[in-house]
């Protein structure tokens, strides 16, 4: 008689091979000159510029160096829901979806900084523990929790490069086209956020609020310190 | 930015003055007067008096630096002994000009010009790390700087009095500092290691979760 090994009830299903890569070799998006001239104003970046404001070099290390930070928050996050929510939640390929567009995020900016000679933020320590906090705690609180976590912070970061994009002009095309697609995909997430149920979390706007409030003071702070 | 060659004009005909004048404004315009400028170039370009010739020189150094580092042969070594090149290659070029750098290194040390000397030694171990092709974006990008500022420094003062040939002692002296910091790296690496190991506690509450839910189920 054949000898039958017992199969497990239920087998997880097998692990996506990790991209073991360090980050500054992971390819990332380039915009394509074509790309980058849909988004031609006729403006400089920097233009009109007055004494004792930032330089045209300063206001571009500045915009590397917070959006560097913002996007490795935005990694820790997802990594710290999926941590909680990793093995259970039914919207796990979601948020490894949203996972990888950030880490990709995070490739492009952080060759931005190396581009431009920019120094990275001093509070990465701090964004590497507060980011995962925030995630696994909205992730503790529920999946709905989760979603409303990742709405309130995308809806920041959105109005925050919408910000930048108006601020650079035609003199740097390529960066202003890579924060028109980011833009779109962050906007992208919080739509998949809404789609889930972020608005059912009880006390959502209180919630949101508080993220959002959070969110803006991380980014003040990355980008000065 | 369009000052720069102009800048680095002044700078290297002042060298050859500066260990019988010092870094004075007299010391410059004779440079710039060397150099073909006209009287007030020197006050156009260091506004700020001779620090700023000083803080310009090691710029300019930094440049240079890396520069030479550009066309070294860098294929294949490792990351400490690249940092060791660039760092060599910022001291040998000024062999001839080290009383400059003695007399700048005491100008900038004196206290109003605090800010401009820490200035000046974060572009220096900055530069340094980029020509060694370092890429760290994390807060590693500030430790590295630290780290190296020290020895830097310590470097620096060896080979303002190194006499010997080829500068044997400031290569055996740069040579142990680096060993010393590879050191710490591998014991640090050691400990990270052992952290790894440790299981996470998100896990460890989930787990405790699940299980107590197979309670209830009973």
């Amino acid at each position: 008689m054949p000898h039958e090994t017992p199969q497990p009830p239920h087998q997880r299903p097998p692990r996506r091979p990790q991209d073991t890569r360090p980050r500054s070799e992971v390819p990332a998006h380039v915009p394509t000159d074509e790309e980058a001239a849909r988004h031609a104003t006729g403006k400089r970046t920097g233009q009109g510029h007055f004494a004792g404001n930032l330089s045209r070099e300063e206001l571009l290390k500045r915009i590397a160096r917070v959006d560097q930070a913002g996007e490795y928050g935005a990694v820790r996050i997802y990594q710290g829901q999926l941590a909680v929510l990793g093995s259970k939640s039914a919207n796990v390929g979601v948020l490894r979806h949203m996972l990888e567009q950030e880490e990709e995020h995070l490739a492009t900016f952080d060759r931005e900084l190396l581009k431009r000679r920019a120094r990275p933020t001093l509070l990465t320590p701090i964004w590497h523990v507060a980011g995962f906090a925030l995630g696994a705690g909205t992730a503790l609180l529920g999946e709905k929790a989760a979603m409303a976590c990742t709405t309130a912070v995308e809806e920041t970061i959105d109005a925050h490069y919408q910000g930048q994009y108006e601020q650079l002009g035609d003199d740097d095309l390529p960066l202003k086209a890579t924060i028109a697609k980011f833009r779109e995909e962050e906007l992208e997430h919080r739509d998949i956020g809404y789609a889930n149920g972020a608005e059912d979390t009880p006390a959502f706007p209180l919630l949101s609020g508080a993220i959002k409030a959070g969110t803006k003071l991380a980014i003040w702070l990355s980008e000065r310190v | 930015m369009e000052y720069r060659d102009l800048k680095d004009r002044i700078v290297l005909s002042t060298l050859p003055n500066i260990p019988f004048d010092g870094w004075s404004k007299k010391a410059l315009r004779q440079g710039a007067a060397a150099e073909g400028l006209d009287r007030d170039a020197v006050e156009r370009a260091f506004p700020g008096g001779p620090v700023e010739a000083v803080a310009h020189f090691a710029d300019m150094a930094n440049r240079l630096m890396e520069a030479d580092m550009d066309d070294a042969e860098t294929e294949g070594l490792r990351l400490h002994e690249r940092v060791r090149l660039a760092l060599l290659c910022r001291l040998e070029r000024w062999s001839h000009e080290r009383e400059a750098i003695r007399r700048g290194m005491a100008l900038l040390s004196l206290p109003g010009n605090l800010g401009l000397s820490l200035k000046a030694s974060y572009a220096t171990v900055d530069s340094i790390w980029r020509a060694a092709g370092d890429t760290s974006v994390d807060f590693s990008f500030y430790t590295k700087r630290v780290e190296l500022a020290g020895i830097y420094a310590a470097t620096l003062l060896v080979w303002l009095d190194d006499t010997s040939d080829d500068i044997e002692i400031t290569r055996a002296f740069l040579d142990r500092r680096l060993e010393g910091a590879m050191r710490l790296r591998k014991a640090r690496a050691k400990v990270e290691e052992k952290i790894a190991a440790l299981p996470n506690p998100l896990n460890l509450f989930s787990k405790r979760l699940d299980m107590a839910k197979s309670f209830r189920m009973r």
